[in-house]
């Protein structure tokens, strides 16, 4: 019986040399799910993508795609799925419909289902139009259906997709996702993206990486709730008021905010209205909708809006990913929010380059060694 | 059709979807010409029904010019590129990808070898009849000519196969071809063990048999083992992708 775990990733490490791009990296993917691989830049998803496509190997762990073991059996598991490499390199002296039938012909396709195959592939990607144009002639975004093409042509079970919607414009995002959630239906998606909304939009769960490791992995409500808060927009009038009072300084009405019990930080956001406008986190499972209400009309203020919602994915994805990105910008990070943080990152940082140069001269010496 | 010869099938037709075919084959008959009836006084000269010349200029512009060109970019621009990533991943072993890429770029090489056979032909069969002859050193040369782009194309998809950029495949394969074949002149200038070394290696040394009529198995395995540690160098060269 074939079973419903897709892809399953064990303990997978791969280190670059002294970097370690991978630390133990585990997860599962069962049939018919469509999971979002979510993580800044330089986290690990493509190398997580190119061992589970059988491109590298991991230095230690195991994978295996629909039952086949990336070491043992890497042509089985490159049959059972389409992979759409990052920024969809294609031959560009190939006209797309060459580049297909290539596909095609490699992944043993005969002629009769590869004209069945390419009317589907056409009309879901939308190639009719430049079926016999040169690659090299076409868009970013053309690129990456031809890529999308290529990677549906043999009707895999799996699909591996790395950034497939970076470098499109609006439109051509939305078209893609429309044609992700259209085909992933029926089959198992594995979608890399560092962008938060295409993940809402087209994936039920997410898997968060940050410096190699999975820091989330659950259904997108849950990764919500993770960081256990929930976030309050308050916008008050700058230049009207109430019942005779004057309208608040933007750092009074930012105190009285704060002074709220529940309230456990107020940040001011920019706005074009007149008015001032902050983002308020409170604890989750409570609603302090009442007391901000009562405040203003306490206080006079002219309130222009007032919502919550459970924190955005973005803001979660921020927390939980946001430790790396100090060490990565060095010295000259300076974010609003990290003053009270500053001075310990900053000591983290000398630490950090020393150990840095002495990486160096450990690869210099290796490389002497070699030669 | 095995995923190898597709992968040559496409390599092969690739030369001539670019200039780069048709550059090299025009250009490469427009210098034969040169050498063959101008260089050292000519054919004419030679006053001799031979077509030994063909055979010391043909390899010698194979090392110098073409098998560099025809190689430089068949592993380095793929992975330059990133369509290295996108064929692999395709259900293919990495000896296809390296064998069907090989075959491709020495179908190009054959297609010129082949097009010099025009020079006999025309000059010593049909329209013009200029002497009987000797066919023996015909054959046995083109033997040594086909060998030898045997040799000097896996040389070159190996230098490819280390490297990110084109030009620097490009001038190590020019420098490396270019020193095996120069190592014969070199030989006959050296003397004692160094000339034996020379002789050895040099691809110049190992054709000259052929030219004279002679085919000796030492000559023909030597080609066949560098051709065959070349691919299988590049092969590694190829798989260690997996693991640096």
């Amino acid at each position: 019986m074939a079973t419903d775990v897709m892809i399953q990733a064990n303990g997978l490490t791969k280190r670059f040399g002294v970097v370690r791009a991978l630390d133990k990296v585990n997860f599962e993917v069962k049939r018919g799910e469509v999971v979002g691989f979510l993580g800044p830049n330089g986290a690990g998803k493509s190398t997580t993508m190119r061992i589970l496509t059988c491109f590298i190997s991991p230095s230690t762990g195991s994978a295996t795609v629909n039952s086949h073991d990336v070491f043992d059996n890497p042509l089985e598991v490159r049959r059972s799925i389409g992979y759409l490499p990052q920024r969809a390199p294609l031959y560009t002296d190939m006209t797309v419909w060459e580049y297909l039938k290539f596909a095609a012909e490699i992944r043993g396709l005969d002629e009769a289902s590869f004209k069945k195959r390419l009317k589907k592939v056409v009309e879901v990607c939308g190639l009719a139009q430049s079926l016999g144009k040169d690659i090299s002639t076409l868009s970013h975004g053309y690129r990456q259906r031809v890529g999308l093409g290529q990677a549906l042509i043999h009707d895999p079970p799996i699909l591996i997709l790395d950034e497939p919607t970076s470098d499109l414009d609006p439109n051509e995002k939305a078209e893609v996702l429309r044609y992700i959630k259209e085909i992933g239906k029926d089959r198992t998606i594995l979608l890399s993206t560092h962008n938060l909304a295409e993940v809402e939009e087209a994936c039920a769960r997410a898997i968060i990486v940050s410096k190699g490791r999975v820091v989330a992995d659950g259904p997108l409500d849950e990764i919500r709730g993770k960081t256990g808060r929930v976030r309050y927009v308050v916008t008050v009038d700058e230049q009207r008021a109430e019942a005779g009072n004057k309208p608040p300084a933007a750092a009074q009405a930012q105190e009285a905010l704060q002074r709220l019990s529940g309230v456990k930080t107020v940040r001011e956001l920019p706005t074009d209205e007149k008015a001032h406008k902050f983002e308020l986190s409170g604890a989750q499972d409570s609603d302090i909708r009442a007391e901000i209400y009562r405040l203003a009309v306490a206080k006079g203020w002219t309130l222009l809006e007032l919502r919550r919602d459970a924190q955005s994915l973005d803001a979660v994805f921020r927390d939980l990913t946001r430790g790396d990105e100090k060490l990565d910008r060095g010295a000259n990070w300076t974010a609003a929010d990290a003053d009270d943080e500053e001075d310990t990152s900053n000591a983290d940082e000398d630490e950090e380059s020393d150990d840095d140069e002495d990486e160096e001269e450990e690869v210099d010496a290796k490389s002497k060694g070699k030669s | 059709m095995s995923p190898m010869l597709i992968i040559a099938k496409r390599e092969f037709r690739s030369y001539f979807d670019s200039p780069i075919a048709y550059i090299v084959i025009c250009l490469s008959f427009f210098a034969l010409g040169l050498m063959f009836f101008l260089l050292n006084g000519g054919f004419w000269q030679l006053d001799r029904a031979s077509i030994a010349r063909l055979f010391e200029s043909t390899p010698m512009g194979l090392s110098f010019l073409v098998v560099p060109v025809v190689t430089m970019r068949l592993l380095a621009e793929e992975r330059r590129s990133g369509t290295l990533e996108m064929l692999i991943t395709l259900p293919v072993k990495d000896s296809d990808v390296v064998v069907g890429k090989y075959l491709g770029a020495l179908g190009l090489v054959l297609v010129l070898v082949l097009s010099t056979l025009a020079y006999p032909l025309v000059m010593f069969w049909k329209p013009w009849n200029l002497g009987p002859i000797d066919g023996g050193p015909v054959a046995s040369g083109y033997l040594g000519m086909v060998l030898f782009s045997c040799a000097a194309v896996a040389v070159g998809l190996l230098i490819s196969a280390l490297t990110e950029s084109q030009a620097v495949a490009f001038f190590i394969t020019f420098f490396v071809l270019g020193a095996l074949w120069l190592f014969g002149d070199l030989a006959s200038k050296a003397g004692g063990t160094l000339a034996i070394v020379l002789n050895y290696v040099s691809f110049q040394s190992r054709l000259n048999n052929f030219w004279r009529g002679l085919i000796d198995s030492r000559d023909v395995i030597f080609f066949l083992s560098v051709t065959v540690l070349s691919l299988m160098v590049a092969f590694r060269a190829l798989e260690r992708r997996k693991w640096a």
